[in-house]
């Protein structure tokens, strides 16, 4: 439900206006478009983070409920398939509970497009070409992580990381580093509007090549963006696999660091 | 490397450095310390934890921040963060474990120049419960003082285990003693690190490390049947069992560990002046129950330099002869004695001697305690 007004409030007052978040209909729902009983789409990979997302904007309204900084969260399909599939799929995320503020319909011809034009701070696939597409147009694309992004909990878990060598696979985000650099400023902003504790935000920070200096160095970039990391840890070469599945994070950013 | 020179011992208050006892502040609260500037030399590579020894230690007992604690438990958490990072370019002084590290790294020093290639080496890693706006803080104290600690996870207060066993930790150090109890269940050696009132001087160049037997090598077998039956029946079912290895203790690994590295100076000829040392400090006597320690030892191809069996004295006066950078107990009553004459020792928690302990050992409520 996002009306016009708000779309000039987003000029006037930028670091206060929604966080876009566009996420594909093939992440929100078990890909092959598996059904159930009553023919609706069963819940995939990006299902527990679209309801993380939601508990953040409940507790953000719960702490102001004139509360701007939220998530607004936007399905998108990027095939035409899924693009006919339109009813079935805001059925079934209203059929889940989901809070959707838009939907849109697209094809793989014009979804970036609409990415774009709907000002899309985030946009999160399963899909490795349609991150590099969205990266290459400016946009902070993020690949889901099958195994992390899944992981249901009470809190929106995101991991930056450090270092230059966990670069996202999504490929060279050069113009989205940009993007990225403001979108982890509005998380960093929404972290702040919650104590220490009990907080529906969890932010980490992962170096994992270089030494103690990189991790400081990281920790510095992130406090100059005004993130503030709840958890820090510098692997200096030890396997990410591990200590990725202790974290459990929704998302993996990196394109804040990169040297470029 | 003096270890005392400039540091300082800085416990209840009062300063052991050559500044003048009046003064609670070290040399470098004095001179708002401008930081050193990191060493430019070449840093070595650090070891894959699974060919290192991985020794992972919290940050509360590698360096004193008993400030922190006490503004922690009388203005909470955020006020804690605050001060932190009020005071992030200010660095720690040592605490408990901080000769102990300096020692592995000389250790590790002495093994690059004997054996290059090897990734057989001391790896610290510094596991801490903090939240990640003290890391800063932290980090900077490494850089002060010139530690080789490339390695750290700050949970922000979740627990350590995960990232303990991910790193393949093979000794945990800690002050919390819920955290080495989880530790311990999960198989990971672990000790609960408590600071002495004056910190005797050891050595820096030779690692020494003093374990008790049962319930810390050993399994607490031996000291369920003492504590059931008396010490007549304990005599009597040692000498009959001599010749039957007691089963394991949670340090029994880490004894292992530190038993490979020595053979790699013994095969450099470096046996009578090894940098490593190694203690059993026992209240086994060397007239009866004492054998079947040793033949334990031996039937697992372990060696011990020195084996001080006691027959129930104190361990205090010996440890304080021996200076340990490290001591390992299963009962307060040994670990108490030992600090009170300046050894660094260490609680394991672990046995039967942990259910007849009640006194001492409430849990203090700290800044890393898990959510």
């Amino acid at each position: 439900m996002v009306s016009t007004d708000q779309k000039t409030d987003v000029k006037e007052k930028e670091a206060d206006c929604p966080v876009v978040v566009a996420v594909t209909s093939h992440a929100v729902f078990e890909s092959g478009g598996a059904e159930d009983p009553d023919g609706l789409y069963v819940g995939g990979i990006a299902f527990p983070l679209l309801q993380a997302l939601q508990k953040v904007n409940e507790r953000l309204l719960k702490e102001n409920p004139a509360e701007s900084l939220l998530f607004d969260v936007i399905v998108i399909t990027t095939e035409s398939q899924q693009q006919q599939q339109s009813s079935r799929i805001t059925e079934s995320i209203r059929h889940h509970g989901l809070k959707v503020s838009r939907f849109c319909f697209s094809n793989e011809e014009d979804f970036i497009e609409n990415l774009l034009n709907n000002n899309v701070h985030l946009f999160l696939t399963t899909n490795r070409n349609e991150a590099l597409q969205g990266s290459q147009k400016g946009v902070l694309s993020v690949l889901l992580d099958e195994h992390t992004a899944s992981c249901p909990t009470e809190q929106l878990r995101v991991l930056f990381c450090g270092d230059a060598v966990v670069q996202s696979e999504a490929g060279p985000a050069l113009a989205s580093k940009q993007a990225a650099q403001s979108f982890s400023a509005q998380i960093g902003k929404m972290r702040g509007r919650f104590g220490l504790f009990d907080s529906p935000i969890s932010i980490a920070l992962v170096t994992s090549r270089g030494g103690r200096e990189s991790c400081g160095d990281a920790l510095r970039t992130l406090r100059s963006l005004g993130v503030n990391a709840d958890e820090a840890y510098c692997l200096a070469g030890v396997p990410r696999g591990p200590i990725k599945r202790l974290l459990r994070p929704h998302f993996l950013l990196s394109e804040c660091f990169s040297s470029n | 490397m003096n270890l005392n020179n400039g540091q300082s011992l800085n416990v209840g208050g009062q300063d052991f450095t050559k500044n003048g006892g009046n003064s609670s502040r070290a040399p470098w609260e004095d001179a708002r310390t401008v930081l050193r500037p990191s060493t430019p030399t070449r840093k070595p590579k650090s070891p894959k934890p699974e060919n290192a020894i991985t020794i992972a230690v919290s940050s509360r007992v590698l360096f004193n921040m008993e400030k922190e604690q006490q503004i922690y438990e009388q203005q909470g958490m955020e006020e804690y963060i605050k001060y932190q990072v009020e005071h992030e370019t200010e660095p720690f002084s040592p605490g408990p474990a901080f000769s102990f590290v300096k020692a592995l790294e000389a250790v590790n020093a002495k093994l690059r120049e004997l054996y290059p290639e090897s990734e057989e080496l001391f790896d610290v890693v510094l596991m801490t419960n903090n939240h990640a706006n003290v890391g800063l803080r932290l980090i900077n104290t490494i850089n002060h003082h010139q530690l080789f600690i490339e390695r750290f996870c700050m949970t922000g207060g979740n627990s350590p285990i995960g990232y303990l066993k991910a790193y393949h930790t093979n000794l945990y150090l800690s002050a919390d003693p819920v955290k080495v109890r989880e530790a311990l269940a999960e198989g990971i050696a672990a000790a609960i690190m408590f600071t002495p009132e004056k910190m005797k001087e050891v050595s820096d160049t030779q690692l020494r490390v003093a374990f008790d037997g049962d319930a810390v090598l050993f399994s607490d077998e031996s000291e369920r049947i003492c504590k059931a039956h008396g010490l007549d029946k304990f005599f009597e079912h040692e000498k009959a069992h001599e010749n039957k290895p007691l089963d394991h203790g949670p340090l029994k690994g880490f004894l292992e560990v530190l038993g490979k590295l020595q053979k790699k100076f013994y095969g450099k000829g470096q046996r009578m002046d090894c940098p490593i040392r190694t203690y059993l400090v026992t209240a086994r006597s060397a007239a009866s129950s004492g054998t079947r320690a040793l033949k334990t030892l031996r039937s697992w191809g372990l060696e011990i330099d020195e084996a001080l069996f006691l027959a129930g004295a104190p361990k205090g006066p010996m440890l304080e002869k021996i200076r340990p950078h490290i001591f390992f107990d299963d009962q307060m009553f040994h670990v108490e004695g030992a600090a009170e004459m300046g050894t660094v020792a260490c609680h394991v928690p672990y046995g039967i001697a942990q259910r007849v302990v009640k006194k001492g050992t409430k849990d203090k409520e700290t800044p890393n305690a898990s959510k």
